[in-house]
């Protein structure tokens, strides 16, 4: 196999934002000449920042689950619904394509992210070199698909609009939401701050 | 002439002797896109973004969904979703609603009206790169397309205890889903400063004009650009 040389190596920096491929001139920070976006060879405390956020969404993946997203009011009855329950009374209702989507998009896809970015960011902090290629596939498949959990907080927000009607029924939002959202929202910012290249330099390193 | 690209996934130097006019490259290591050509001209973006805006529009003038239960009609919004958030005290989620389905959708499509119109006709608009910048950066937050299957969720679970009927918004949210998608599709990460270079004004009228308090020449930290993808 050829010898593949790194831009790191040869002293080039790629532009985050406009993707330039830039002569780097010290370590300092600096601008990039098409974008001024600021350069850097690899995003500053990229595995800390990451993996704070991913620790503290791993911490609200329990209230979110666990506690219920909203309530129901009813002439006669009164219902508490979490993220799962919710799923399930869409598959009692016989909407099964919805409900799968649901499933894939407020069960699957969350604990998919945490689980991904933890094992990817474990294995970096241990300079783990093998599967390389794997891990970066799975990492951009998380960032493809991590959008969708915003799903059922949209259908949430518009169930809580709707049912306004005090004399049959009303719907109110519970504080599993707000830990819900705050799931998608920081395993979001968890991909967005994870630096890719970290996940090949070991390997450049070996 | 040959140039240079580094991977912005995994930092590997590709040496590219010539790039084809319409071609997408991918990183040979990690099979990253390095460089793609976008089929669409310049004229396609703004015609998309113009239609964008209008359905834009559309969807948040009519309801959304409505529901009839009793003879009485209750209708919503996406702003009146993001306002149910609120008026129940969380106002963070009212905001996080109104960001990724309203304001983020909007600002990107405002961007590219404001910034492609003027390149069309051959000047620079104010701040038309740090607009650039932010269009990349607001990406992953645009959720319109995110939204509109939230409405469809939504109307899914009412309808099985009350009578619900999709509003003129909820098919204009549709049909600006895939305005946007095109619009993302068209514009690859490089294509705007490829539009920068190829429609702005001529060199020499910019370096007088815009380029002389921050050019690379002046500070001694700023680096040397030795590749464009589209050079």
């Amino acid at each position: 196999m050829t010898r593949l040389v790194t831009g790191r190596s040869l002293g080039l920096i790629v532009c985050m934002r406009c993707r330039a491929t830039v002569r780097a001139i010290g370590e300092g920070q600096s601008a990039c000449p098409r974008c001024e976006a600021p350069l850097f060879a690899r995003r500053p405390r990229s595995l800390s920042t990451s993996a704070a956020l991913v620790i503290t969404a791993a911490v609200l993946y329990i209230p979110a689950n666990f506690l219920p997203v909203m309530h129901t009011h009813e002439i006669f009855s009164e219902d508490d619904d979490t993220i799962m329950s919710g799923v399930i009374s869409l598959a009692h209702q016989g909407s099964w394509p919805i409900a799968l989507l649901v499933f894939f998009a407020s069960i699957v896809v969350p604990l998919l992210k945490l689980v991904a970015l933890g094992e990817i960011l474990f294995a970096i902090s241990r300079g783990r070199v093998r599967h390389t290629a794997q891990r970066s596939r799975l990492f951009r498949m998380v960032e493809f698909v991590g959008r969708w959990s915003m799903l059922d907080v949209f259908a949430l927000s518009l169930l809580a609009s709707l049912v306004q009607i005090p004399s049959l029924a009303t719907v109110q939002i519970r504080p599993g939401a707000f830990a819900f959202a705050g799931v998608v929202v920081l395993t979001l910012l968890a991909a967005q701050t994870f630096d890719e290249r970290l996940l090949w330099d070991a390997e450049a390193r070996d | 002439m040959s140039s240079v690209i580094v991977c912005h996934a995994c930092d590997l130097a590709h040496r590219l002797d010539s790039l084809p006019a319409k071609a997408r490259v991918r990183c040979v290591r990690c099979r990253a896109e390095l460089y793609r050509t976008n089929d669409g001209s310049i004229d396609t973006v703004i015609a998309l973004a113009a239609t964008a805006l209008v359905l834009f529009v559309v969807a948040n003038v009519y309801p959304l969904v409505a529901l009839t239960v009793n003879g009485s009609t209750r209708m919503t919004t996406l702003i009146g979703a993001a306002e149910a958030f609120y008026e129940q005290g969380y106002g963070a989620l009212a905001i996080l609603v109104a960001f990724t389905a309203l304001v983020v959708p909007l600002t990107q499509i405002l961007t590219f009206l404001y910034v492609l119109v003027p390149l069309r006709l051959g000047y620079a608009a104010p701040g038309q790169k740090v607009l650039f910048r932010i269009l990349t950066a607001l990406r992953p937050w645009s959720m319109a397309e995110v939204f509109t299957l939230g409405a469809v969720v939504a109307l899914v679970k009412l309808s099985a205890q009350a009578e619900v009927s999709p509003g003129v918004s909820l098919i204009a949210y549709g049909l600006l889903m895939i305005a946007i998608a095109a619009l993302i599709n068209a514009t690859p990460g490089e294509q705007y400063w490829r539009w920068i270079s190829t429609h702005g004004p001529a060199p020499r009228a910019s370096a007088t004009r815009r380029s002389a308090p921050r050019g690379p020449a002046t500070h001694g930290a700023a680096p040397r650009r030795v590749a464009e993808g589209s050079e």
